[in-house]
């Protein structure tokens, strides 16, 4: 990660414009800048960032429904901070960081995520890349909670990691104490809104503050997450600027968005195989899929055929697949069952 | 099923198994008898079209009339109260195009009619208003009907003007019909062309080059979402109703996948508009695609050029293949021998 500005974003396509003077080197470049799904807005409480996007400076909330999607996201970050020379500070929930630590490291290594099978999260504890401390501990030591004096601690983290000579800091922080009734829990937006940009400018640090969709009441959820420059989601599997392939954890599968075609098939199948291969039941949504062709088609409804005790589920099936369906007469065979689009 | 054939007409061979492609439905092993009435009055039409169907009803039969209102007004009044069972079909609506047609009966026959036993069905093909493409692409329509139902359970009857009719329209027909009636007798057709030769002399007609003004993209790998792209602007500025604009994009792309994956890997489309049609040429410079019924027959499971040809030629009004020098004939077009060039007709009213 590199120490760019938050306005600058490696790796999101600004979609059809070119800076002047420079042009697309191939055809396909154009191709795929011009059919760039549209993207979220880049800041704002609206936004969705990749995780693999974040830059210094952001202050994000993860705000997961199920713990694979929120050890997907974490993999990822912990992965980009350790090879990033970021120090990782990682505030838990609970009393014991060794626990913690136990809990993360399995966790990391069964997200699935690229390269984070192997990543050795006791060494960078060993080595002081990765600190977990409690929350009870950090900011609850006088038995209540203060934000001013949290946003102090964190600040002393970040100076302090700065110090050592660390490329960054990244901090990120279960938020459900909040729930338990101390003193003080209640302010915690206090604590959060120290973190929006502007209101503290030398933290060039990423915050990452994790909420359970499955306990925060939905108007709080709504309050804290506004204090946030955005959400932060998992990692797209795929994208080349025609099609994009993101996980799905609720359920289990894939979210495909843009063109399915000659150039995106083969990318798609391997995406296919290696999810499928994970799990029995399997979900492919296509409410994005803005263009399929027979093959993709083919792809998708064989999906189902992969074996005993597998349901593959297609959600939010475009109209015009239902048109190559019938053409294709894979509307009278049995395929994968399908679902009305949510839209 | 020799009551069925009340005029004891000569059994035509139904066509030698050139193609390797099966026609899958669930009622092979029947027999197609595909026969022409050139009638040379109404009278005459009348007198063999009822008795024809009047014999499908005795021998219980899927008894079927595709023709225009105004003739099944006549036979009706023919047959009578025996006109009862007797399915009538506005030929207007049936013969919208041949391969929408074909896949009428493709439906219409395995769901409806061949349940029931054999099915007889009398039609009278549409000819007037039709451009030269198309009363090629209809006669063709004769030698696709006789291969895709060789092996079924059909006797079909198919009635031709003599009088009116083109005389090249007659010949062709006398040339795709194993059989010929007239007002006495069934007699087998002494200038039967094999479906698989007709439908290659159908190929043997070239096809223009596009005109200058015809607007042109290049394709190759990783370029088709550009090249859809083109393809809806032209589509736009030609005013292709927005219903077929998505049938029309599927298309070319399927044609271009099929180039790029198992042709010469690149070429080119162009577009312009003509006589109501919007149509497109894509070409292969380097592949062959040899056309025998292709996308005419459904496909079985892994032929997936037949299954691309079956989806592309349901989505446009009218597909032409020409192939290099082949057995079928064909050329790419005027003056050029090698590579492969299939336009696709669209309709823009």
């Amino acid at each position: 990660m590199s120490d760019s500005g938050a306005g600058e974003r490696p790796g999101t396509s600004p979609g059809v414009s070119y800076p002047s003077g420079e042009r697309p080197a191939t055809l396909r470049e154009a191709a795929a800048a011009r059919s760039a799904p549209v993207r979220v807005p880049r800041t704002g409480p609206d936004a969705v960032i990749p995780v693999g996007d974040v830059v210094p400076g952001d202050h994000l909330c993860l705000i997961y429904d199920s713990d694979a999607e929120r050890y997907a996201v974490l993999a990822a970050y912990l992965r980009d901070g350790l090879a990033a020379r970021h120090r990782v500070l990682y505030l838990a929930d609970e009393d014991d960081p060794d626990a913690v630590l136990a809990r993360l490291s399995a966790a990391v290594a069964a997200s699935g995520v690229p390269g984070t099978a192997r990543l050795d999260l006791r060494a960078a504890a060993d080595a002081g890349d990765l600190v977990i401390r409690p929350i009870v501990d950090a900011f609850l030591a006088t038995g209540g909670f203060d934000p001013d004096a949290g946003a102090a601690t964190l600040a002393a983290e970040i100076d302090r990691a700065r110090a050592q000579g660390y490329a960054g800091t990244r901090i990120t922080g279960e938020t459900s104490f909040s729930l338990r009734g101390w003193p003080g829990g209640d302010r915690l937006a206090d604590l959060e809104r120290q973190g929006r940009p502007g209101r503290a400018p030398r933290f060039r640090a990423i915050a990452l503050c994790q909420y359970d969709r499955r306990w925060f009441p939905p108007d709080r959820l709504r309050a804290l997450a506004s204090c946030h420059d955005g959400r932060v989601r998992v990692d797209d599997l795929y994208d080349d600027g025609v099609l994009r392939i993101t996980p799905m954890f609720t359920p289990y599968g894939l979210r495909l968005a843009g063109a399915i075609d000659e150039s995106t098939l083969p990318p798609l199948r391997d995406e296919i195989r290696r999810a499928a291969g994970r799990a029995g039941h399997f979900c492919l949504d296509l409410s994005d899929l803005e263009f399929c062709d027979l093959a993709g088609l083919r792809l998708l409804a064989g999906t189902g055929t992969g074996g005993p005790g597998r349901q593959v589920l297609l959600r939010g099936i475009p109209d015009y697949l239902e048109l190559m369906m019938r053409i294709g007469g894979w509307d009278v065979t049995p395929g994968p069952p399908r679902q009305g689009a949510p839209r | 099923m020799k009551a069925a054939r009340p005029l004891g007409g000569a059994s035509a061979d139904p066509s030698p198994g050139m193609m390797a492609a099966p026609v899958h439905t669930a009622h092979e092993g029947g027999t197609l008898v595909h026969r022409a009435l050139l009638y040379r009055s109404p009278e005459q039409f009348t007198t063999v079209a009822g008795r024809f169907l009047q014999d499908g009803v005795t021998s219980g039969d899927a008894t079927v009339a595709i023709v225009s209102p105004a003739v099944a007004e006549m036979l009706r009044e023919r047959l009578g109260d025996g006109a009862g069972p007797v399915e009538f079909v506005d030929a207007g609506s049936w013969y919208t195009a041949p391969v929408q047609a074909m896949a009428k009966y493709y439906e219409r026959t395995a769901r409806d009619w061949w349940p029931q036993g054999r099915l007889r069905v009398l039609t009278e093909p549409v000819w007037d208003g039709r451009s030269e493409l198309e009363v090629r692409e209809w006669l063709r329509h004769e030698a696709v009907v006789s291969r895709a139902l060789a092996a079924t359970p059909t006797t079909m009857m198919c009635a031709y003007d003599a009088v009116r009719l083109p005389s090249g329209i007659v010949a062709a027909a006398a040339r795709a019909h194993p059989e010929l009636a007239d007002a006495d007798t069934v007699r087998p057709s002494p200038r039967h062309a094999d479906p698989a030769l007709f439908y290659a002399e159908c190929n043997a007609h070239p096809l223009d080059p596009p005109p200058l003004s015809a607007a042109r993209r290049a394709f190759a790998a990783g370029e088709l979402p550009m090249l859809r792209t083109f393809l809806n602007a032209e589509a736009a500025r030609l005013d292709l109703p927005e219903e077929q604009m998505l049938p029309f994009v599927l298309a070319v792309n399927e044609v271009a996948t099929v180039i790029i994956r198992e042709g010469g890997g690149y070429g080119a489309v162009w577009v312009w508009s003509h006589d109501g049609e919007l149509v497109c040429d894509i070409t292969d410079p380097g592949g062959r695609l040899p056309d025998h019924f292709l996308g005419h027959l459904p496909p079985a499971p892994h032929q997936t050029a037949e299954a691309t040809f079956w989806a592309v030629r349901r989505l446009c009004h009218i597909v032409e293949i020409r192939s290099g020098e082949g057995p079928d004939g064909g050329v790419g077009f005027r003056g050029v021998d090698a590579g492969t060039r299939v336009r696709v007709h669209m309709l823009l009213r």
